[in-house]
């Protein structure tokens, strides 16, 4: 087991939230009606930031440095171009879909907001994932 | 790196220092040193000054760069 920085460990843990949260809400929207979008995004939300500030902590408690580096800043920029770069290519084409559902009568109109807010929650989350997957790959790549 | 080499092991062995040690005194993380020394990493110009200071050498002692081959300068 290599050693990790603090914020490579930091990463892990960010990457633990986010598939904690984001599974169970994929799975949830993924089977059940979409109705409850806010209440269930609000609560996602939530849960997120909770469990982060717990495993940040933890993780903090933990470390004896917490030095950040230039090869830290650089890897956190190239996550958030890969997260940057998910956002454009995953709203673009769900966007799409969106569009070409909604010009088939497929969603009714008073739905489309609530659609609207369920994509856009989800190539969020999807564009934190790879953020986060892409950094924790870049501290054991060479650069 | 392609092309890129440094002797910071053998400078640092030759010291007896320790990669924690160096990596206070450069103001850089343990892990960030043995990307280094392992070429995964290339500091910036900066933190090389400084590797260089510390072992009070030319920064040409500490890296050196061999153009890939078959590339005109």
């Amino acid at each position: 087991m290599p050693s990790l920085s603090y914020r490579e460990k930091s990463l892990y843990g960010e990457l633990l939230a986010d598939l904690a949260v984001f599974l169970p809400y994929f799975v949830y929207m993924h089977l059940h009606d979409a109705t409850l979008t806010v209440s269930i995004i609000a609560a996602s939300v939530t849960l997120l930031i909770l469990i982060r500030i717990v495993l940040q902590g933890i993780i903090a408690a933990f470390s004896r440095s917490r030095l950040s580096d230039e090869r830290d800043r650089l890897i956190r920029l190239r996550g958030y171009r890969a997260g940057y770069l998910t956002i454009v290519a995953i709203m673009l084409v769900l966007m799409s879909m969106l569009w070409l559902h909604s010009s088939l009568h497929q969603i009714k109109p008073e739905h489309m907001a609530l659609h609207f807010l369920t994509v856009f929650f989800g190539v969020l989350m999807l564009a934190e994932v790879v953020k986060t997957i892409a950094q924790i790959v870049a501290y054991r790549r060479p650069m | 790196m392609p092309g890129l080499r440094n002797t910071l092991r053998d400078l640092r062995a030759a010291r007896s220092m320790t990669q924690q040690e160096l990596a206070d005194q450069i103001g850089v993380t343990r892990q960030t040193v043995i990307a280094i020394e392992l070429d995964k990493y290339s500091p910036s110009l900066e933190t090389a000054f400084r590797i260089a200071r510390v072992f009070a050498v030319p920064l040409e002692q500490v890296f050196q760069y061999d153009p890939p081959h078959g590339k005109k300068k």
